[in-house]
C-alpha cells in the first residue's frame, strides 16, 4: 500500500509581499490516493495547491516528482510533470466548444499541421465517457452549460493531458447535492486509475467518504497529516481553528419581540417558491442551505435586486413592495452580501467612500454631499468595529477580509435598518474576526434588530442561530427551534431531494 | 494619501500645460496675445462642452462614439425646423437641442436596458444619427440665419466670447456635481463596481441615463454654437469630434476602465490640446499636422500613467 | 448494474453543427442573396456584370481590411486608426511608385511599415497594458495628422500602370475579388486550424484561463495586431492601385465601416468568438446595400441611416440571444 508519492512538496515556505502565508509545509500525494487538503480560509492551501500547479514559485524549499527535484517556473511545466488542476472558478473558454476547450494548448493534430477537429471531438467524447458523462455533447458552446458540466469538462481536461496528480479546489463549492455524488463517483473512478488527487474541501461528509489522508493546515503552518481511519469530525475541526468548537459563539439570548417581517407565498420565478415565514425583532433567523437551494436569491427578493413575482412581502403588517434595493434601503432593510469584493465594496475606493455610499441621501446637505460628515463617520465606524486600518482614507482594497467585511458591515448599519439580512457573513475571514462578527450579531440582536443569517456553515447555523430554516429547491424544506436543532436533522433537509423535483 | 494620489495625475497634467504655454510663448510672441487666447477659447468651446459630458461617461466605464453624430443631426435639425418646417428660429433651437438630448437618452436606454457594450452601442448610432442628418439634409446646407443669431457664435460678453462663457459656466456646474454631489458619488462608483454600487442602493440605470442624456444635451448645444459660429448648418459638422474629445478627457486622467477621473483633469488636457495645436501653427506647422503632437501627448501620457502604477505595485 | 446499458454519446451531425457555428455567416449571406433576387427583379440593370463587378471589386478592400480588424476583435481589442494606417500605406505607395522604385518595392515597403506600426500597437497594448483604443485613437492622430503635414492633402497621380494591380482583370473578373476571396479562406483556415489561430480565440475570451493553459498571452496579442498590420497593408494597396490617381487624406469613416464589418458578421465586441468569414460577407452585403438603394430609387442620402439601423438590429439581436442562451 506504502507507495512512493507522485508529487513531494518539502518545507516549502512562500511569501507575498513581506508576508508569509506559508511557511515550512511537507505535503506528498501517492498514486491512486485522495489526499483532502483542509484549513480556514487564508490558512495557505490556495498557495500550496498554486505552488504544486506552477502558479508561484515556493521560497523556499523543494517540490520533489518522483522523488527528483524539478522547478516549475509555469503551469505549462507542471502540466508536463502531470500535474493537472481542476480550478473553482473553472478556468474555460465560455465560447469555444466542450471538446476545444479540453484540449486547448494541445490540440490533436492533422499530418500536415493543422488542428485535427475530428479526432478532437472524437477524443474528447472518449474521455467524457470514461467520466461517464455520456450526455454531454462535445461540441456545444462551454458557456451554455450548467457548473457541473463544466466541471467535467475541466476534469476531462486534466485527463487528457494524462495527469498523474489532480488537484480539486472546493469541487463541490457550487454543485447542487445530486452532481455531488456523481463528481464523488468520477473522483473515484480516477483514484481506481492510479491518479493521485488532492482534495481541498470544507465539507466533512465527501472528505470522510472519499480521502485516504487528510492535511490541516492553520495560519500558513502545517498542523499535521494523518490518516483518515485516526481522525474525527471534532478532531478536525480544532486543529483547523486551534481551539475547541463550542467557545466559538456567543451565548444564545432568546428575547425576541415581536414580528417585523413577514414573507407569504414568496416567489420569484421558479427559483424561489412560495416562502412564507415570519422575522421577530431581537431574533437571529438562520437559514441554511446548500448552493443553489434558493437561499441567496430568496434574500435577492428581499432586498429589491429581484423583486418577487408573486406573494406578498409584510413590514409591521402592511404590505410593501419592494422594486430596488433604494426602496429596501428605505424601508429599513439592508443587506450583507456573499461576494464581499464584487458586491459588497467599491475596492478602489476608501473607506470613507465605501460607507457613505449606502447614505449619500442622509449625508446630503441642499445640493452637496457633506464631506466632512462623512468623514466623521467612517471614523466612528473604524473605532466602533474595531476596523483595523491606517484611516478613513485608506483604500479598502488594502484591508484584510474581516476588516473588509466590518466596513461593509458598518456601511449598512450607519442606514439605520431593523432588518439585516447577512449573506455568508464570516466567508473568507480569520478566525479572530470571525468570533468579532458572531458577537457584534449577538450583540445587535440584542438592541432589537431582526437578523436573517444566510450560511453554508452548518456549525455557524447552528451556533449563532435563534431558530433554523433549511432551504431546498428554492423551497422551505424544514424548520427548527431550540433543541430541535442538530447538525444531522438540518443536514438531511438540506440534501433531501424531494420527489416533485427528482421527477 | 489619496487626495496626493488623485492628484498626481492633474498636478503632471499642469506642469505640463504651463512648460507647454511658457514654451510656447517664447517661441511666438503672438500667442501670449489676448486677442489670441480668447480666439483658442472660442475654438476650444464646442469640444469643450462635449468632453465634460464625456467625463461622466468615461467615468462609468462607458464611452460615447455618437457625440459628433448627435451635433451634426442637431444642427440639421436646427436648420430644418427654422427653414423647411417654418418654426420661429428660436422654437427650432430648442427643439433641435430637445431632439439632441432625445438621442442621448437613446444611447442610455440601449446601454441599460438591453445591456449592449456602450462602445458598441453609440458606434450603431454614431451610423445611424449621422446616417439621419445626411438623410434629412440631403447634402443641403441652410444658410442666411437672421443676425442676432450668430451672437451665440460669434459674440462677445465683456470682451470675452459668449460661448467661451457658455463652457466656463457649464465646467464649473459639471465641476461641483462629479465632486460634490450625491449623483457624482454615485457616478464613481457606478464606473468601478456597477454591482456592488447596486447592492448599496444606487439606481445605476438612471445614473447612466441622465449621463447619456447630457452627453446628447451639451452635445445639441455644441451644435447651436457651431451653427452660429460658421453661420451654415450642413450633415458633416462634428465628424471625428469625438476623437478629439475622448483624447482631451484620457489625456486629462480619466480612467477608460471607469471609476476615476475629474473635470479639472479634463479641462487640463483641453487646454493642453489646444494651446499645442494654435503654438505648433503659429511657428509654422501646417494645420492638421498638429494633431500628430495630441497623438504622441496622449500615448505618452497614458504610458507614463502605466509605468508610474506599475512602480507602485498598483494593478 | 446487470445489463450493461451502452449509452449513447450524443453528438451533432455535421449539417448541424455548421448551421450553430455559422448562423451569422448564412443570415448574412443569405441576406445578400436575397437583396440580389428582389433588386434584381425589380431592376434588372442591378444583375449586370458592371454593377456587380463594381459592387465587389470596388469594396474587397474593405473586406480584407475587415479580416484583420475581425481577428483583434476576437482577441478582444479594437483597432480605431485603420483607416488613417490605410490612407498612409496608400500614399507611401504612390509616393514610391511615382519616385522610379520598383513596382514591387512599392507594394511591399508599405505593407512592412503596416505591420511594424501594427507590431508596435500590440506591444503597447500587451506589455505596458494600455487599453487598445486608447493607444490606437493616439495612433489615428499621429498617422492622420501626419499624412496631411507630410503631403498637404496633394494628389498624386502618373502612377505606373504596371502598378495598378486592383484594375487588372483575370477571366473577366477584377483582381481585388481574388485577393478578398482568397485571403479570406486563407485566415479562415488559418484561424480554424492553427495553434495560433485557436489561441487567439481563447485569449480573447478568457485571458486568464489562456495563461492557465500556458499560452503566451501577449506574443499571442502582438503577434495578432501584426496579422492584423498585415491584412490592412494589403488593403491600403488594393485601395492604392484602384484609381488611377491617389489622393494623400484620409478615407472618411474607414475605420467605422470596418469595425461595422466585422461586428455584422458576427464577430462579438466582447471577444472570442466570430468568424473572418463572416465580416468578408458582411462588407459584400453593406456595398450590395448601397447599390441597392440607388437602383430601388432610394436617394443614396439614406444609406448609411439604414447601416445604422442594420447595425442596432444585429447588436440587439446578439445580446437578446446571449441573454437567453446564459
Amino acid at each position: 500500500m506504502m507507495t512512493e508519492p507522485a508529487v513531494t512538496l518539502n518545507q516549502v515556505g512562500k511569501s507575498f509581499v513581506g508576508l508569509k502565508v506559508l511557511s515550512g509545509v511537507t505535503f506528498d500525494v501517492r498514486p491512486g490516493e485522495v489526499h483532502a487538503l483542509l484549513g480556514e480560509n487564508g490558512a495557505g492551501k490556495s498557495t500550496l495547491i498554486k505552488i504544486m500547479a506552477g502558479l508561484h514559485k515556493p521560497d523556499e524549499g523543494e517540490i520533489l516528482v518522483d522523488g527528483k527535484p524539478v522547478s516549475f517556473s509555469s503551469p505549462r511545466e507542471a502540466h508536463h510533470a502531470g500535474i493537472a488542476t481542476v480550478h473553482q472558478e473553472l478556468l474555460l473558454f465560455p465560447e469555444l466548444t466542450v471538446a476545444e476547450n479540453v484540449f486547448l494548448g494541445q490540440t490533436p493534430k492533422t499530418p500536415w499541421g493543422g488542428v485535427d477537429w475530428t479526432r478532437m471531438r472524437k477524443r474528447a467524447g472518449e474521455l467524457l465517457d470514461s467520466l461517464d458523462s455520456h450526455d454531454l455533447d462535445v461540441d456545444a458552446r462551454v458557456g451554455s452549460l450548467s457548473v457541473a458540466n463544466r466541471q467535467r469538462v475541466e476534469i476531462a481536461r486534466a485527463l487528457s493531458q494524462e495527469a498523474r496528480v489532480v488537484i480539486m479546489d472546493e469541487p463541490t463549492a457550487s454543485l447542487a447535492e445530486a452532481d455531488v455524488l456523481r463528481l464523488m463517483d468520477i473522483v473515484r473512478r480516477l483514484k481506481a486509475r492510479g491518479v493521485g488527487i488532492v482534495y481541498v474541501s470544507h465539507r466533512m461528509p465527501e472528505i470522510f467518504a472519499l480521502a485516504d489522508r487528510v492535511t490541516v493546515l492553520r495560519d500558513g503552518n502545517h498542523v499535521g497529516t494523518h490518516d483518515i481511519g485516526d481522525v474525527d469530525e471534532t478532531k478536525l475541526v480544532s486543529m483547523m481553528v486551534g481551539r475547541a468548537i463550542d467557545k466559538l459563539y456567543p451565548v444564545k439570548q432568546g428575547t425576541s419581540g415581536e414580528t417585523i417581517l413577514e414573507l407569504k407565498d414568496v416567489s420569484y420565478r421558479s427559483i424561489v417558491r412560495n416562502i412564507s415565514f415570519a422575522l421577530r425583532t431581537g431574533e437571529i433567523l438562520g437559514i441554511a442551505g446548500l448552493v443553489g437551494s434558493g437561499r441567496t436569491e430568496l434574500a435577492l427578493t428581499i432586498f429589491g435586486i429581484t423583486p418577487a413575482t408573486g406573494g406578498a412581502i409584510l413590514l409591521d403588517g402592511k404590505p410593501v413592495t419592494i422594486g430596488s434595493p433604494g426602496a429596501a434601503r428605505d424601508l429599513g432593510i439592508a443587506y450583507i452580501p456573499e461576494d464581499r469584493g464584487l458586491q459588497g465594496l467599491i475596492r478602489v475606493q476608501t473607506v470613507t467612500e465605501n460607507i457613505a455610499l449606502a447614505n449619500l441621501k442622509r449625508l446630503t446637505r441642499g445640493l452637496f454631499v457633506d464631506s466632512g460628515k462623512a468623514l466623521a463617520e467612517a471614523k466612528r465606524a473604524i473605532t466602533q468595529f474595531g476596523i483595523r486600518a491606517r484611516g478613513p482614507d485608506q483604500v479598502v482594497r488594502q484591508l484584510s477580509g474581516g476588516n473588509q467585511q466590518k466596513v461593509v458591515l458598518a456601511k449598512w448599519l450607519a442606514t439605520n435598518p431593523r432588518i439585516l439580512i447577512m449573506d455568508e457573513p464570516t466567508r473568507g475571514i480569520d478566525v479572530g474576526a470571525k468570533a468579532e462578527i458572531h458577537q457584534l450579531m449577538r450583540k445587535l440582536a440584542g438592541e432589537g434588530l431582526a437578523i436573517l443569517m444566510i450560511s453554508s456553515e452548518l456549525p455557524e447555523v447552528l451556533g449563532m442561530s435563534d431558530r433554523v430554516m433549511v432551504m431546498n429547491s428554492g423551497r422551505i424544506a424544514a424548520s427548527f427551534e431550540g433543541k430541535d436543532v442538530t447538525p444531522e436533522v438540518v443536514g438531511a433537509a438540506m440534501t433531501k431531494v424531494s420527489a416533485r423535483d427528482a421527477a | 494619501m489619496t487626495l496626493s494620489k488623485l492628484l498626481r495625475h492633474e498636478t503632471i497634467l499642469a506642469l505640463l500645460t504651463v512648460a507647454a504655454l511658457i514654451a510656447l510663448a517664447m517661441l511666438s510672441d503672438k500667442f501670449f496675445t489676448t486677442s489670441n487666447l480668447l480666439n483658442q477659447g472660442r475654438l476650444m468651446s464646442e469640444v469643450g462642452l462635449v468632453a465634460l459630458a464625456m467625463t461622466f461617461v468615461i467615468v462609468t466605464g462607458g464611452i460615447d462614439l455618437s457625440v459628433g453624430s448627435i451635433l451634426g443631426l442637431t444642427a440639421i435639425l436646427l436648420g430644418v425646423f427654422w427653414k423647411n418646417v417654418g418654426m420661429p428660429l428660436p422654437l427650432a433651437m430648442v427643439a433641435a437641442v430637445v431632439c439632441g438630448t432625445a438621442a442621448g437618452i437613446g444611447n442610455g436606454f440601449i446601454i441599460t436596458r438591453f445591456r449592449v457594450p456602450p462602445l458598441i452601442a453609440t458606434l450603431a448610432t454614431l451610423a445611424l444619427y449621422r446616417g439621419l442628418a445626411e438623410g434629412i439634409s440631403e447634402a443641403r446646407s441652410v444658410r442666411g440665419y437672421p443676425e442676432w443669431f450668430y451672437f451665440f457664435g460669434q459674440g462677445e460678453i465683456a470682451g470675452v466670447p459668449v460661448q467661451l462663457w457658455v463652457l466656463v459656466i457649464c465646467t464649473v456646474i459639471a465641476g461641483v456635481i462629479l465632486g460634490f454631489t450625491p449623483f457624482g458619488r454615485a457616478t464613481y462608483a457606478v464606473g468601478a463596481n456597477e454591482v456592488a454600487a447596486r447592492f448599496s442602493g444606487i439606481n445605476a440605470d438612471a445614473t447612466k441615463m441622465w449621463i447619456y442624456g447630457a452627453a446628447g444635451f451639451l452635445s445639441a448645444i455644441a451644435a447651436v454654437i457651431f451653427v452660429s459660429r460658421v453661420t451654415t448648418t450642413r450633415s458633416d459638422m462634428g465628424t471625428g469630434i469625438e476623437l478629439d474629445v475622448i483624447t482631451g478627457v484620457v489625456l486629462g486622467g480619466t480612467s477608460i476602465f471607469g471609476g476615476k477621473g475629474t473635470i479639472v483633469g479634463t479641462v487640463l488636457g483641453l487646454v493642453l490640446i489646444q494651446a499645442l495645436k494654435n503654438g505648433l501653427a503659429l511657428s509654422g506647422v501646417k494645420g492638421d499636422g498638429t494633431i500628430v503632437v495630441i497623438g504622441v501627448v496622449l500615448i505618452a501620457a497614458v504610458l507614463a500613467g502605466a509605468i508610474l502604477d506599475r512602480n507602485r505595485g498598483g494593478s | 448494474m446487470s445489463v450493461a446499458v451502452v449509452p449513447i454519446r450524443s453528438g451533432r451531425s455535421g449539417f448541424q453543427r455548421f448551421v450553430t457555428g455559422y448562423g451569422q455567416e448564412i443570415v448574412v449571406a443569405l441576406s445578400i442573396v436575397a437583396l440580389f433576387i428582389v433588386v434584381g427583379l425589380y431592376n434588372p440593370r442591378f444583375l449586370n456584370d458592371t454593377n456587380i463587378n463594381s459592387i465587389f471589386a470596388g469594396n474587397a478592400y474593405i473586406a480584407v481590411a475587415a479580416i484583420g480588424m475581425s481577428m483583434i476583435i476576437v482577441a478582444g481589442h479594437i483597432d480605431v486608426s485603420v483607416g488613417s494606417l490605410i490612407g498612409v500605406i496608400a500614399t507611401i505607395s504612390g509616393t514610391l511608385a511615382v519616385s522610379g522604385y520598383p513596382i514591387w518595392v512599392a507594394w511591399l515597403v508599405p505593407i512592412l511599415f503596416s505591420i511594424a506600426v501594427n507590431a508596435g500597437v500590440g506591444a503597447l497594448v500587451a506589455y505596458m497594458r494600455i487599453p487598445s483604443i486608447v493607444v490606437t485613437l493616439g495612433m489615428l492622430s499621429i498617422l492622420k495628422g501626419g499624412l496631411i503635414s507630410a503631403t498637404g492633402g496633394a494628389w498624386i497621380s502618373d502612377l505606373p500602370p504596371a502598378f495598378m494591380i486592383a484594375q487588372a482583370r483575370i477571366f473577366g473578373v477584377a483582381s481585388p475579388v481574388y485577393f478578398m476571396v482568397v485571403l479570406t479562406i486563407l485566415a479562415a483556415l488559418f484561424m480554424r486550424y492553427t495553434d495560433f489561430g485557436r489561441a487567439i480565440y481563447a485569449v480573447g475570451g478568457n485571458i486568464e484561463a489562456a495563461r492557465a493553459a500556458g499560452l503566451n498571452a501577449e506574443r499571442t496579442t502582438v503577434g495578432v495586431f501584426a496579422l492584423h498590420g498585415l491584412f490592412a497593408g494589403i488593403a491600403g494597396i488594393l485601395f492604392a492601385t484602384q484609381l488611377q490617381v491617389i489622393q494623400s487624406t484620409v478615407p472618411p469613416n474607414l475605420e467605422l465601416t470596418v469595425i461595422t464589418a466585422s461586428v455584422i458578421g458576427g464577430v462579438s465586441i466582447l471577444g472570442g468568438t466570430g468568424t473572418v468569414i463572416g465580416s468578408t460577407l458582411a462588407a459584400i452585403l453593406f456595398a450590395t446595400i448601397g447599390s441597392a438603394l440607388i437602383f430601388l430609387n432610394v436617394s443614396a442620402y439614406w444609406l448609411r441611416a439604414v447601416l445604422g439601423l442594420l447595425i442596432l438590429a444585429t447588436v440587439l439581436a446578439d445580446m437578446i440571444r446571449r441573454r437567453r442562451s446564459t
